[in-house]
């Protein structure tokens, strides 16, 4: 039988294994109230984050005329995938969210991600209006902005963008638990954080 | 017999003179990364100077691109990157200069085909003193850095 002083001890000790794993991953941004209206890689509706709720979701933000970070962040994403695979977590979630829906098609999507073998059975991209992109991504602290352009011969104009290079950790409730640099995430500190949250 | 020899000497000096510009600059390790169709893309390699003057690379030719740019991402704060075209990038005397992921980069604009991975393709690149330097790339995803 423990005694008064040792319950104590305990529950003060059971009290500070609950915060401490709180604090390590506080919710940054709650996106449970909100909806935003996205179509997929294959034209299909999606409302996020309503459709991966009750899953841990992997968030990256690019768009396809990006030469190097979002690519880096794409393939940095798909590492993210494999090691959960071989590790047998089940249940996670990867999204792409486009921040260029002037340029980026469902169908630019998808060649984006044949192109790169990824597998898509947990992973989808998504592309949605002006307006529910900026919306989105005022919400989740992405800045995208216009930068250089390039000019072909035959007058069509292509830019870049000047934009957060991040992947986010989104818990089952919808709720940004965690940010990462894209380009250069450590894939073991991101999975070791699922980990933490599944 | 003077004849002979004049020939001898000049032709080696030509011979020679064309070995040793050949050798100038050296490519390594040059790789694209895959993308589709009408997409951009962007080629990545060591180049280094064994000449005795700074080169500097002004272009690159793609056959499977519209256009072609010499890129370079930036930070433009903490988090926040960017890219921009630049007009030539110097290669100074017993030096390599990377092109490498968010960092400098050729761009490949505007692909009339998929450039998948494993596939391999010739690219050239134009140097200010060494001239056209062609290279070939094999498509890969990042390497481990």
């Amino acid at each position: 039988m423990l005694s008064f002083k040792t319950k104590k001890y305990l529950l003060v000790l059971f009290g500070l294994i609950l915060t401490g794993c709180k604090d390590k991953l506080p919710i940054i941004e709650n996106l449970n109230e909100n909806k935003y209206s996205f179509v997929n890689h294959n034209n299909e509706p999606r409302n996020f984050p309503e459709f991966v709720k009750g899953n841990i979701t992997v968030v990256g933000y690019i768009f396809t005329n990006c030469p190097d970070i979002c690519p880096l962040t794409t393939n940095n994403m798909r590492l993210i995938q494999e090691k959960i695979k071989k590790e047998n977590i089940s249940g996670i979630k990867f999204v792409s969210i486009s921040f260029d829906p002037m340029q980026d098609s469902p169908k630019t999507l998808r060649k984006f991600a044949e192109v790169r073998d990824l597998d898509l059975s947990n992973w989808n991209f998504l592309v949605g209006t002006k307006q529910t992109t900026d919306s989105l991504m005022k919400k989740v602290g992405i800045l995208a902005v216009i930068g250089d352009s390039t000019v072909f011969k035959s007058g069509k104009k292509i830019y870049y963008y000047v934009h957060t290079d991040r992947i986010q950790l989104m818990d089952k409730d919808g709720a940004i638990r965690k940010n990462y640099r894209g380009s250069s995430i450590n894939v073991d500190e991101i999975v070791n954080d699922i980990k933490s949250l599944n | 017999m003077k004849k002979i020899y004049m020939i001898l000497i000049f032709a080696g000096l030509v011979f020679g003179q064309n070995s040793s510009r050949k050798s100038l600059i050296k490519i390594n390790n040059a790789w694209i990364r895959p993308a589709a169709e009408e997409a951009n893309s962007a080629l990545f390699f060591e180049v280094t100077n064994n000449g005795n003057k700074t080169d500097s690379l002004l272009s690159a030719e793609f056959k499977f691109a519209e256009k072609v740019e010499v890129h370079e991402t930036y930070k433009k704060s903490e988090d926040v990157m960017g890219m921009r075209a630049v007009k030539a990038v110097a290669i100074p005397v017993n030096t390599t200069v990377k092109f490498k992921p968010r960092d400098l980069h050729v761009m490949l604009l505007n692909l009339s085909r998929d450039v998948k991975r494993g596939q391999k393709y010739g690219v050239t690149l134009n140097f200010k003193f060494a001239g056209k330097v062609k290279v070939e790339a094999v498509v890969k995803e990042m390497p481990k850095m």
